[in-house]
Formats: C-alpha cells, sequence, structure tokens
C-alpha cells in the first residue's frame, strides 16, 4: 500500500511539471493543425455510418431541404457574444431548425474571447462561433468554406459578404447588422422646443448651436463602459469622418492608406471634441462624457424634464429607452434619424464561421442563407439581417425603419476599430478618452497611428 | 475604579470605532445591492437604492401645487378628473403639462396664486398622476428580479407579466417546471452542487493521506517530495489551461464533471497538502509513538488518531476549497461552458452584451452568495482555529 500511494503522488506531480513545462510546445500553429482534423474526422464519420443505416428512411422524405443528411438527435455546438435577451431572439430564430430536422443545439454563451482562443488552441473549437469580423481572419486556417456548406453567396444584398473572404476563400456568413450612423430624439420633445430633423449637416450644427443657445442641451454624449471606455466616441467621430471626407477616406484608414493621424481625422477628432468637452454641449462636460455609463447616456434624452436632447447611438438604443419607459411609443416619444450628410453608412456585422462540416452544421448554414432563415431573423427582430429575404419582415416599426435606412444607403463601411486587428480598438478608445481628458490630440493620434500601421504591416 | 473603567473604556474607542467603519465598508455596498435586487428596474435607473424609504416621486409636489383643487386623489373637479388615465395620457410629460398649467381657465390663471412650479416639479407630479391614475404604476419593491433569475427569463420584460398576458417566451411553460430550465439559476445551483462537493471532498482525502503520510512515514526524499509538491503552487492555473484541454479532449474528458473535478483537485492539492501537513506534524510525537507501540498499524493511526485531531484543519481547508471552487468562473467556463452551466457562468449570461437585464444579475448575484453563507457561518468556529493550524507549530 506504501508503495502505490507514493507511486500514485510521484505520477501526479511528474504528471503536473509535465504539462507546466509543455506550454511553449502549445503554441497557436499548432493546436489547429493537429487536432481539429482528428476530432472533425471522427464526428463526421460516426455521423455518415449512423444516417443511412438507422434512420434514413424516417428522415431524409420529410422537412424542407436544409433538413437533408441531418439525423434527429444531430447536435450543433455553438459559442456566442449574446447572452440574456439576445440569446431568446437567436433561439426564436433558429426554431424550425430545432422542430422540423430535430437538431438538438448546444450554446454557449461568453464575451471572453480568450475562451474561444484557448477552445481552439486546444484543438476543442465549437462546431460554429457567431464572432467578430477580426476572427475570421485571425482562425482562417481552422474555418470550413462556407460555398462548401451549402451557404448561397447571392441571397444576400451586394457586398455584405465581403468581409468574410479571406485568401479568395469565402470562411464567414454575416448574420446580424446593425447601422451606427444614426441619431435618437424625442419628437415630442422636439416639437415642444420647436425643433425640427435637421437634413444637412450644416443644419445639424446649426440646431446644436440653437439648442445651446436656448439654455438647453443639445447632446448626451456619456461613454464610459467599462474597459471599453471610448467606443461611444470612436463611432461618433467615424461617422463624422463619413460626413466630411465620405467612405472611401474611412476605408483608406482601415487599409493602411491613410494613416490615423491624418489631418480628416482630426479634424473629426476637433468637431467631437469641441462638444464632448464642454458642459454647454453635452451633459456634464468632459467629466460626463466621460463617466457617464452609455445606457444610461442614451436615457438621459427620454428622461423627463430631458436633460439632452440628442444622443448618437447604433441601432440597439431603442430597447434600452422601451425597457425604462415601457409605455413609450416609436415616433411619438422616440425616434431617430440617419446622420444628415453621411455619404454611406457605418454598419457592423456579427459573423458565423464554422469549424466543422457535419451535416447539421451544412443544415445550420444553408437555413441562415436561405429565404426563410432570412425572413425568420427579420420577424425575430434581432437587429437587422444582411439576408435580402429579411426585407419586409420586420414587425417593430424602429426596425423597419432602420431597415429603410439600411437598405437605401449608398454603401457600407465597417467599423474601424473592429477592422483592423492587434489591439487597434484599444489604441482607438484610449485615445480618445486621453483627448476628452485634455490631453494633447497629435500626440494621441501618433500614438493610434504607429498601433495602426504595426497592425496592418503583416 | 471607576476612572480605571472610563479610562479602558475611552481608549478602546480609537481602535473599535475603526473595527466599526471597516465593517461599514464592506457591508454598505452588499446591503445597497440587496435592497437593489428588490427593486423594478425602472426605479433603479433612474434613483439610488437609498431612496426607497423616501416617499412616492410626485407625492409632496402634487399635495402642494395641486391638491387643495383637485383633490387628495385628484377626482374632485368632474371635468378635470385626474384620476382619469385617458385624460392624463394626453399630459405624460412635463413638456405637455406644463403649457396647460400656464394656459388660462375662466379668465384666471390655472395656479391661480401659486406660481407655475418647474420642469422639474410638474416631471415629478405627472410621475405622481400617472399612479393615482393607474396609468404607470410602479412598485416600490418587486420580487420579480429573483423570480426572472430563477426560471431563466430571457425576455424583455418580467417572467410575470409576461406570463400573466400568456405571451411566454421559449422554453417558458409558465408553471413549476420553468424552475427546471437549463438557463435559470435554479438548475445551475443543482450543477454547481455537482461540481463543487467532489471537487471539495477529494483533495482533502488526499491531502490527509499525503500529510500524514509527510508527518510520521518514514521514507527516502520525504523532505524533497514534500518541498516539490508545495513548490508547484506557483504553477499558474492560467497556464494550464490549453493543454490540459488538449488532453482533454483526447479522453473525452472536456464538459464532463469528472474533468472539472480532477482539475480542482490537482490545483487545490499543493496548498491542501501543506496545511495538513503543518498541522498533523505538529501533533504531539509521544502521541503516535505509544499508538504504534500498542499495535496500531499506519491506517489505525490515521483513521483513528490524525483524522479526528485534524477537523479543525479540515474543517478550513473545506471552507478556503468550497468558496473557491463555488466562486471559480474560469475553470467552469474552459471546461464545462454552457453544457452543464455553473451558477458563476448562469450570472455572466444574465445581461445582454450591451447590459440590458442587469437588474436579473443583482437577484442572480445574492441567490449565489446563499449557499457560501451558510456554509461559512456554519463552519465558522472551525475555521478561525484551521486558520492559525497551518500558520503556527506546536
Amino acid at each position: 500500500m506504501k508503495n502505490k500511494f507514493w507511486q500514485l503522488i510521484a505520477v501526479m506531480a511528474i504528471f503536473t511539471m509535465a504539462l507546466a513545462a509543455c506550454k511553449p510546445a502549445a503554441t497557436p500553429t499548432m493546436a489547429p493543425t493537429t487536432a481539429p482534423v482528428e476530432q472533425a474526422t471522427s464526428t463526421t464519420v460516426v455521423e455518415a455510418t449512423k444516417a443511412p443505416v438507422v434512420e434514413a428512411t424516417a428522415t431524409e422524405p420529410e422537412g424542407p431541404a436544409w433538413c437533408s443528411g441531418v439525423t434527429k438527435g444531430d447536435t450543433i455546438s455553438m459559442l456566442y457574444q449574446w447572452s440574456g435577451q439576445e440569446e431568446e431572439r437567436l433561439n426564436q430564430i433558429l426554431k424550425p431548425l430545432v422542430d422540423q430536422c430535430g437538431i438538438v443545439l448546444q450554446p454557449e454563451s461568453t464575451r471572453d474571447q480568450a475562451l474561444l482562443d484557448t477552445r481552439v488552441q486546444a484543438g476543442n473549437p465549437p462546431d460554429v462561433a457567431f464572432w467578430n469580423v477580426t476572427q475570421i481572419l485571425q482562425y482562417k486556417d481552422s474555418l470550413k468554406a462556407m460555398d462548401a456548406l451549402g451557404a448561397n453567396k447571392d441571397a444576400y444584398i451586394p457586398g455584405a459578404i465581403d468581409g468574410g473572404i479571406i485568401d479568395g476563400k469565402w470562411l464567414g456568413l454575416p448574420v446580424k447588422s446593425d447601422i451606427k450612423t444614426i441619431i435618437w430624439y424625442s419628437p415630442v420633445n422636439f416639437e415642444a422646443a420647436g425643433y425640427t430633423v435637421p437634413t444637412t449637416w450644416d443644419e445639424l450644427d446649426a440646431l446644436v448651436e440653437k439648442i445651446a443657445a436656448d439654455g438647453n442641451v443639445p447632446w448626451s454624449m456619456g461613454m464610459e463602459s467599462g474597459d471599453a471606455t471610448g467606443w461611444t466616441g470612436s463611432d461618433f467621430i467615424q461617422d463624422i469622418m463619413l460626413v466630411k471626407q465620405g467612405p472611401k477616406y474611412v476605408m483608406g484608414i482601415i487599409d493602411g492608406s491613410v494613416a490615423y493621424n491624418d489631418a480628416g481625422v482630426k479634424e473629426a477628432y476637433e468637431i467631437y471634441g469641441k462638444w464632448a468637452k464642454d458642459p454647454k454641449y453635452t451633459v456634464g462636460g468632459a467629466a460626463g462624457t466621460l463617466s457617464t455609463g452609455f445606457n444610461d447616456a442614451i436615457l438621459k434624452v427620454f428622461s423627463d424634464p430631458p436633460e439632452a436632447y440628442m444622443v448618437k447611438q447604433s441601432g440597439f438604443a431603442g430597447g434600452t429607452i422601451t425597457t425604462q419607459y415601457p409605455s413609450d411609443q416609436f415616433g411619438k416619444d422616440y425616434d431617430f434619424f440617419v446622420i444628415p450628410g453621411a455619404k454611406g453608412l457605418q454598419g457592423g456585422s456579427d459573423w458565423m464561421m464554422a469549424f466543422s462540416d457535419k451535416p447539421a452544421v451544412k443544415a445550420l448554414v444553408s437555413y441562415l442563407s436561405s429565404p426563410e432563415g432570412g425572413a425568420a431573423w427579420a420577424a425575430a427582430g434581432f437587429d437587422l439581417s444582411p439576408n435580402k429575404a429579411a426585407a419586409g419582415n420586420y414587425t417593430d416599426p424602429a426596425l423597419i425603419k432602420k431597415a429603410a435606412a439600411f437598405y437605401s444607403a449608398e454603401g457600407f463601411t465597417p467599423d474601424i476599430g473592429d477592422t483592423i486587428p492587434g489591439g487597434f480598438s484599444s489604441a482607438e478608445w484610449k485615445a480618445i478618452v486621453d483627448y476628452v481628458n485634455g490631453g494633447d490630440l497629435d500626440t494621441a493620434l501618433a500614438t493610434v497611428a504607429a498601433v495602426q500601421a504595426a497592425a496592418l504591416k503583416k | 475604579m471607576k476612572k480605571e473603567k472610563i479610562n479602558k473604556f475611552l481608549s478602546h474607542i480609537p481602535k473599535n470605532a475603526l473595527i466599526a467603519f471597516i465593517v461599514i465598508i464592506w457591508i454598505v455596498p452588499t446591503f445597497g445591492l440587496l435592497v437593489t435586487s428588490f427593486r423594478p428596474v425602472q426605479s433603479i435607473n433612474s434613483s439610488g437604492w437609498w431612496t426607497i424609504l423616501n416617499a412616492p416621486v410626485g407625492s409632496k409636489e402634487y399635495a402642494a401645487n395641486c391638491e387643495a383643487c383637485h383633490g387628495k386623489r385628484g377626482d374632485l373637479l368632474p371635468n378635470a378628473n385626474l384620476g382619469d388615465p385617458q385624460l392624463i395620457s394626453k399630459f405624460d410629460r412635463s413638456v405637455l403639462l406644463l403649457p396647460a398649467l400656464k394656459k388660462e381657465i375662466n379668465g384666471a390663471p390655472h395656479m391661480q396664486d401659486i406660481p407655475v412650479p418647474s420642469a422639474q416639479v410638474v416631471a415629478d407630479i405627472v410621475v405622481h398622476l400617472k399612479n393615482i391614475s393607474g396609468l404607470e404604476v410602479r412598485p416600490k419593491v418587486t420580487l420579480n428580479n429573483y423570480i426572472d433569475a430563477l426560471v431563466g427569463y430571457r425576455g424583455t420584460r418580467t417572467y410575470t407579466q409576461d406570463c400573466a398576458e400568456g405571451t411566454p417566451p421559449l422554453d417558458i411553460n409558465c408553471n413549476i417546471s420553468d424552475l427546471l430550465n437549463p438557463r435559470g439559476m435554479g438548475r445551475a445551483f443543482v450543477n454547481s452542487l455537482f461540481v463543487t462537493i467532489p471537487a471539495t471532498f477529494l483533495p482533502i482525502l488526499l491531502a490527509a493521506f499525503a500529510g500524514y503520510a509527510f508527518s510520521w512515514m518514514n521514507f527516502k526524499g520525504r523532505m524533497t517530495i514534500f518541498a516539490i509538491l508545495v513548490g508547484l503552487q506557483v504553477v499558474p492555473l492560467q497556464m494550464t489551461m490549453v493543454p490540459i484541454s488538449r488532453i482533454y479532449a483526447q479522453l473525452g474528458l472536456n464538459a464532463t464533471f469528472l474533468g472539472v473535478w480532477l482539475f480542482h483537485t490537482g490545483f487545490g492539492l499543493p496548498y491542501a497538502i501543506y496545511l495538513m501537513r503543518n498541522f498533523l506534524g505538529s501533533l504531539p510525537k509521544d502521541l503516535f509513538e505509544s499508538a504504534y507501540l500498542d499495535g496500531a498499524n499506519h491506517w489505525t493511526a490515521f483513521t483513528k488518531l490524525a483524522i479526528p485531531l485534524a477537523l479543525p484543519a479540515i474543517a478550513s481547508l473545506g471552507i478556503f476549497q468550497f468558496l473557491w471552487v463555488w466562486n471559480d468562473l474560469l475553470v467552469a467556463l474552459v471546461f464545462l461552458g454552457g453544457t452543464k452551466p455553473v451558477m458563476t457562468y448562469q450570472i455572466s449570461n444574465m445581461v445582454s452584451s450591451l447590459g440590458a437585464g442587469w437588474q436579473i444579475l443583482t437577484a442572480a448575484a445574492f441567490l449565489s452568495m446563499l449557499l457560501p453563507m451558510i456554509v461559512f457561518f456554519s463552519l465558522q468556529r472551525f475555521f478561525v482555529r484551521g486558520m492559525l493550524a497551518g500558520a503556527v507549530k506546536g
């Protein structure tokens, strides 16, 4: 007994030390090439042998086209950043897949990208992940091509899938889109104060001055968001660039041909800073901008009496407003307008990428890129879908208006920070915080430009 | 005599004040969270938890400005019945009510000799009018946050509201079976117990064996092996996640309880062995020697002598390990994830990625604190003894 006990302890000690020592071998390049292949093949073999023998006659004839090849009880493991109410909407969208094909969803939700990294490096990735566009580039070697999984290119509005094409291979499916170039306001407050919705940038500028001259506060610009503080500001600045410089300029920043400390960027920062730092233009001045949570900032425009008259925020703001003010009606109590003069919109998409090509994943991909999938996405009210078939199926009045702006837009630019890899977004946010805090603009922009150059060199 | 007592009392004041201060600093935020968890989301967003005992918003302003003519319940004037929700819905904002207050009625100012109040006061009056007319009644306290957390409600309103109107979200049946909803805290509670109890028991058992062996069994290299084992404490847990996850993937241990138990056992052992060895080693040598003389083998000495004497150390280790595993998110997230959600995982998913639904989080946080508090208070007398166990060699 003594000896065995000792062996156990010794084995454990050696085992643990060996693990610790093994760490350098587990570099990102090693893991995905070896382990996932083995895993994927083993599962597909099981599926392939099981499907025809056991239930081929029972499942194949019935159900829609995307179910073909799927055996009842097949699972899809999914990893995404959505949770809470968002998860509920996704479940509604995927319900037909569950009901008609008998697929069992195994969703996991986290906002920690390190978890996805860990899983991929460990050779244990989820079947599909819903994540940002940068992850498509990051995991391009482990991802399965969308055309091979049965995705339909023509189902999407032009240009929507471009971000998912890496080295000529289509690796990501855009699923959820939102437009950011909009300003939320309260029609009832506007009417009471005698303000009208501006139609050009100069009118917007004049309106801001008029509201300030009346002794009211035009903007609510709070952007506190934990360690992501600043993203609200970066959206606003990109929108100003879309007005002043246009989408080509913004795309130039993304591909590196325009440096981030260019004169056009600086001008946008200065316009933003003029408002964001002055208590005359925004609630609380610079301190208010830095310390007010972005959700609280939205509510300040719709509180009674209003603390401000306008807030620039993405499409999700409507949900924040109706949670706090359940009786508020779209069009009367809250509404939005597209930033006047913006050439093209800033829009962001969440992407689906597949680490497995088993039949259930094929079913998911072909369902999402089918007309039914697009319509279901729209009906669930989970923001906008770049699927053409989503048009006309929105039920929420705010989404209908957003969809109209989305489909009639001259073009889209992705969020700069979401698109440039290598910690660019954090650098951008930090520059905005520093600038609003009273730091020197040229220094701040030069730092970001250095990060931009380093990230795009590869 | 009396003077001495007073002096003694006075000399203790700074120390006691300091302790009271520290206690208050620690308790106030928790207490605030507790109060917040009982408030409806609209109130949470618009006022702090300490205002919960204040009079309802607008009632004072209404009494000062309107009550003289309209009456306490607003129905004194038949052609301006403020208890009518339809009338109030036309004036449901200060910008809409203010012009009406400035207007003249029958040639006299609406407010008569009372000056027209500021926008903020009018806004408060609007809140009060909505309340008395029944247009928007907002309760002061509610159990909705706890109900929503328990059943894993993911809609945009509340579970009770949705079920009353017969429009429940997916996976919600509006009956007792909702308590077992995989997205609720009820189910997660069971999973957390499944993870925590073996992950607490296993390392303590192994550490007790090891502690006894290192203290009372003679073999070569005893101190070297002990030093290596204790030294393993420096291995950071985060560094081993990828390699262990790879091994688990090959062994099929990912997303199984066994995998998490082994992981927690492995990382709990070095400290547990260290503490057990120090405690058992400090027991009197004569005790064990007389036992051996009486013919006891190591097994008897271990079960009959060491374990009963080491109870305080075992209890304190138990608390440490239990709290650590119970509150752990990282290991559970990587190795179990959403397939067998534990409470910490569930809490982190109550809020949407843009911060909607965070009122449920306050209630969920308190639900997850319940069991650790029970464990701590029931074992705390061992806790203090056990803390000293590893530190002081007798």
